[in-house]
């Protein structure tokens, strides 16, 4: 489904995010790139309405996206951590966001193996979140997020804290899951390799209060090596103009 | 605990599950005690084989399950009642901020009141009847219960509960699939400490007017001068409560810590 963000802005008690205005188009794979405290975790949760904006809109397939309402479209959400229920096994833990749909509870056991499954958990269906490893518990919440066939699914530097082996492979993981399904994903990074690696579109925030820095296609024809370093003396200049600028910079 | 290869390793951990150490100073406690009794007579240190007749005696009598069974009974009354008003508290206290705070404020009040206070006015409100032990058991209890309760309705991971708000979960489903088993851990913590203070308060409690129970035998026998089966029934409500906690607390726990 298509995304449209437009001029959305957020305060508290200082404007964090100063007007940010990009699009996704459906099926698309959009990384949001930026220095850390920039706002992008903030622009994320207001695009998935965990949390008002204060200026701008979201626009989700035509119909827009508020805090606190009634939303019509579906919008999986993978955080930072799985947010796993511990004392459910993978397999209940994914069948549990199956349940708003009014489907018999078989039915949910199966469509959750089926996406665990997907993510290369099959197995460990009967597993507590305790007894598996952090990126199985990633995976776990992915499963969890595809589970419910979202219109829009949006990641928040899910690999975080995961070792740089494991973060490899689950960023082929999430590359091949997504051309896999096709859904529209916008992923929260601060990792240029990882971004330039899976994201077809690559959208670089400015220091906070963010605005969109720079917006780029991701479709091979700048080299790679060659955008990755554009991108990193980019990140760097804002990491420095967020560390330079005020009381509260970096 | 991993076990060590060879047959001397394998006797220390038969040694110890069967809690030989603890018998053995317990032995010794024994043997200690006799020797005291010899010296202080029957009626400030009775003897040991003295309390092993009395337990006997009341096994055989079946008196031991006549004034157990009256004191659980009004144990189960009390603490149930306890229980029950723990849940609605922490239940007022997680739907309401207002609330919590009012429910904190009462509880440390409640805490902070001996159990004299409650027996002396249980039985100026009730007399002297069942009521009176009961109340007591009651008041006591429920702090420790409401408190624990309230504790863990306050650490429920607010990110559990903010997944259940981006997949949809109704507030029921909320309830019963993040809060509650989140909660139960503490529910189940405080219930087995509130159930020990409920054994002790209660038989205190029994003390005064009624006729039947441990308390009550207690105090008769004190009265007149049977020692050793003041000690009997003590090791009766030891008894009493080792059993519960490992057949009832520690059975509830495990189940629910399977998870972990």
């Amino acid at each position: 489904m298509k995304l449209e963000v437009s001029g959305v802005g957020k305060d508290y008690l200082i404007p964090v995010i100063d007007s940010v205005s990009f699009t996704a188009d459906a099926g698309e794979f959009l990384c949001l790139l930026g220095p850390n405290g920039c706002g992008k975790t903030t622009l994320l949760r207001i695009i998935g309405g965990l949390e008002p904006a204060t200026r701008g809109r979201v626009v989700l397939d035509g119909s827009p996206v508020a805090f606190d309402q009634r939303r019509d479209r579906k919008v999986g959400i993978v955080f930072q951590e799985d947010r796993l229920l511990p004392w459910l096994t993978l397999r209940d833990n994914v069948a549990l966001v199956l349940t708003p749909f009014g489907r018999p509870a078989a039915e949910r056991g199966t469509a959750a193996l089926r996406y665990l499954k997907l993510v290369g958990l099959g197995g460990f269906e009967d597993y507590y979140p305790g007894r598996v490893s952090g990126g199985m518990r990633q995976r776990a919440a992915i499963a969890r997020a595809l589970a419910i066939e979202p219109d829009l699914l949006l990641m928040d530097e899910p690999f975080g804290a995961l070792d740089a082996q494991n973060r490899r492979i689950m960023q082929t993981e999430v590359r091949r899951i997504w051309r896999q399904t096709g859904r529209t994903i916008v992923f929260v990074t601060h990792a240029i390799e990882e971004a330039v690696a899976i994201g077809t579109t690559l959208v670089m925030l400015t220091a906070r209060p963010a605005r969109v820095r720079e917006a780029i296609r991701n479709d091979g024809r700048v080299e790679r090596a060659r955008l990755i370093d554009d991108l990193n003396t980019m990140i760097m200049e804002e990491v420095e103009r967020q560390q330079g600028g005020g009381p509260l910079g970096g | 605990m991993s076990a060590p290869a060879g047959p001397s390793a394998t006797w220390r951990d038969w040694t110890a599950r069967l809690h030989l150490p603890t018998l053995a100073v317990a032995a010794a406690v024994v043997a200690g005690w006799w020797l005291l009794s010899l010296r202080y007579g029957a009626y400030v240190l009775p003897s040991p084989a003295a309390v092993a007749r009395g337990v006997a005696e009341i096994v055989a009598t079946g008196e031991i399950w006549r004034h157990t069974g009256a004191s659980l009974a009004r144990i189960a009354v009390g603490f149930g009642g306890a229980v029950v008003a723990a849940v609605l508290l922490g239940l007022l206290a997680f739907l309401s901020r207002l609330a919590r705070g009012v429910v904190h404020d009462l509880l440390a009040v409640l805490n902070s009141t001996s159990v004299f206070v409650w027996i002396v006015i249980s039985i100026i409100w009730f007399g002297l009847s069942n009521w009176a032990p009961i109340f007591t058991t009651f008041m006591i209890t429920l702090p420790v219960v409401a408190s624990t309760l309230v504790e863990g309705v306050a650490a429920v991971d607010r990110r559990l509960l903010e997944m259940g708000e981006v997949y949809r979960l109704s507030g029921r489903q909320k309830f019963t699939a993040i809060v509650v088993p989140s909660t139960l851990p503490y529910l189940v913590a405080g219930m087995k400490v509130g159930f020990g203070l409920a054994l002790k308060v209660s038989v205190v409690a029994e003390i005064f007017g009624v006729t039947s129970g441990i308390g009550y035998v207690m105090n008769y026998s004190r009265e007149i001068l049977a020692t050793q089966m003041v000690f009997v029934w003590a090791l009766v409500m030891i008894g009493v409560m080792t059993l519960t906690d490992k057949l009832v607390f520690d059975a509830v726990s495990r189940r629910l810590m399977r998870w972990r």
